[in-house]
């Protein structure tokens, strides 16, 4: 099915040789800029947004970049591209019968670029018709194949839980048929990054009156421009000014439930990590949550006046702290 | 290329899944086509795992057993593969899923 190429260097607006550093960066900032919670446009913010993550995905993960500019230098204007050898795309070809059956997700927050080639989705199961199978299955007909997707959400979404509606088209280059399935799914609150929610009989159709297969969608956590998600635990980062980190102090940190006070100890050290119980995402049913940890990154003034200089001198001399010697 | 046919898309059914869906032994069979003898062979021999302890609690399961539970069958009825094989491809499918995932919290810091 012929798709539109996505030009992922252009949305994060980096050259074709950044760095995965460059990448981080230009993607934090437009993940800030955009990010639905705080654009002051929220329409045009939430699609861009998801371009931004997409673009991320692919671009941050070696692998996958390297298939992107590999399929950048075939991309034909058709939007078929002569798959180099081992590759397997969505619309894999089938063992001995030409293509298989092509899915195709919407709603997902993923583009139709990205579920092609990029999509963490991938059929499982028996093949299409024309292998041998044993006469144990051939009785009661085949189970259709289970079908894996991904489906984007963001840190508010998996606080609250949400219902997303997502349809599956299946499409098959035979017969030139599609079906399409269209479907709400809860994400509940809490859903694990990586988790996947299964959705019965929503996969790939079977023959012969035998069940259809199932349908599972992997939940994937959008960027937050101020949290890190790991587990239940929300991790954001807080820059301190050395004097700050040394002499402790307070500062005000993002929380779902709206700014927080925390107090930063003196000799906090570079990546020290504070816990604020309670303030992470929804863990189990009980009402718990995991915690958020607010990480210090210790940073240093990048010009000094003279006045400044004289002090850090003076304060080099008078010091007995050595980090090097050994204890 | 055939221009596909499009047929009439269904109306948005609701489908809810409640946080911590488990099923009975009894309701996994059914919905995986597998011998309940099979599936007690596959648990003792650690191929799949119920959520809770069996002699305490009985024998639950939950989506990603179910999950598991076709992809072993489908490679024993397809491929014959023996239950040794099953339980490696179990062990290391489960592994490279845990580092597949550390791998993408690790990039996200």
């Amino acid at each position: 099915m012929p798709v539109e190429f996505k030009d992922y260097y252009a949305t994060l607006g980096v050259t074709r040789d950044a760095t995965d550093d460059d990448i981080k960066k230009a993607f934090r900032k437009l993940a800030r800029q955009y990010h639905p919670d705080v654009a002051k446009d929220k329409k045009t913010a939430e699609a861009k947004f998801k371009e931004i993550n997409e673009a991320n995905e692919v671009l941050s993960d070696p692998a996958k970049r390297k298939r992107y500019d590999e399929l950048g230098a075939h991309w034909q204007e058709d939007g078929r591209t002569p798959s180099p050898p081992g590759w397997e795309g969505r619309g894999a070809q089938a063992a001995n019968d030409g293509p298989a059956r092509e899915f195709h997700f919407t709603g997902t927050g993923f583009s139709d670029f990205f579920e092609q080639f990029f999509g963490g989705g991938s059929r499982f199961g028996f093949e299409s018709a024309g292998r041998d199978y044993s006469t144990e299955f051939r009785a009661e007909g085949r189970r259709g194949a289970d079908v894996e997707g991904e489906i984007l959400v963001t840190l508010a979404e998996v606080m609250h839980g949400t219902m997303r509606a997502i349809s599956l088209q299946a499409f098959d280059p035979r017969t030139g048929k599609a079906e399409t399935h269209s479907f709400q799914v809860r994400i509940p609150s809490g859903a694990m990054e990586g988790r996947r929610i299964r959705v019965p009989g929503k996969g790939e159709p079977s023959v012969g009156g035998a069940p259809a297969g199932d349908l599972y969608l992997r939940v994937r956590y959008a960027a937050h421009p101020d949290f890190r998600a790991r587990g239940a635990d929300l991790y954001h980062d807080v820059d301190l000014a050395p004097w700050e980190a040394v002499l402790g102090t307070t500062v005000v940190a993002p929380s779902f439930e709206g700014p927080i006070k925390v107090r930063i100890p003196p000799a906090t050290n570079h990546g020290a990590q504070l816990r604020v119980r309670g303030h992470g995402l929804p863990r189990g049913r009980g009402g718990e949550r995991g915690n958020l940890y607010v990480v210090a990154n210790i940073q240093v003034p990048p010009r000094l006046t003279e006045k400044e200089r004289t002090l850090w001198e003076e304060l080099s001399r008078t010091s007995r702290f050595n980090p090097r010697e050994p204890s | 290329m055939k221009e596909a046919e499009q047929s009439a898309s269904s109306a948005p059914q609701p489908f809810e899944s409640m946080a911590e869906d488990v099923y009975s032994i009894e309701t996994v069979v059914q919905i995986t086509q597998t011998p309940r003898h099979q599936i007690a062979v596959y648990c003792r021999h650690g191929v799949i795992s119920p959520v809770t302890a069996p002699e305490r609690d009985g024998w639950w399961f939950d989506d990603e057993a179910i999950r598991m539970l076709r992809r072993i069958e489908w490679l024993r009825v397809e491929h014959g593969m023996t239950l040794a094989g099953l339980r490696v491809i179990s062990e290391l499918s489960r592994e490279v899923e845990r580092l597949r995932e550390e791998v993408r919290a690790l990039r996200r810091s």
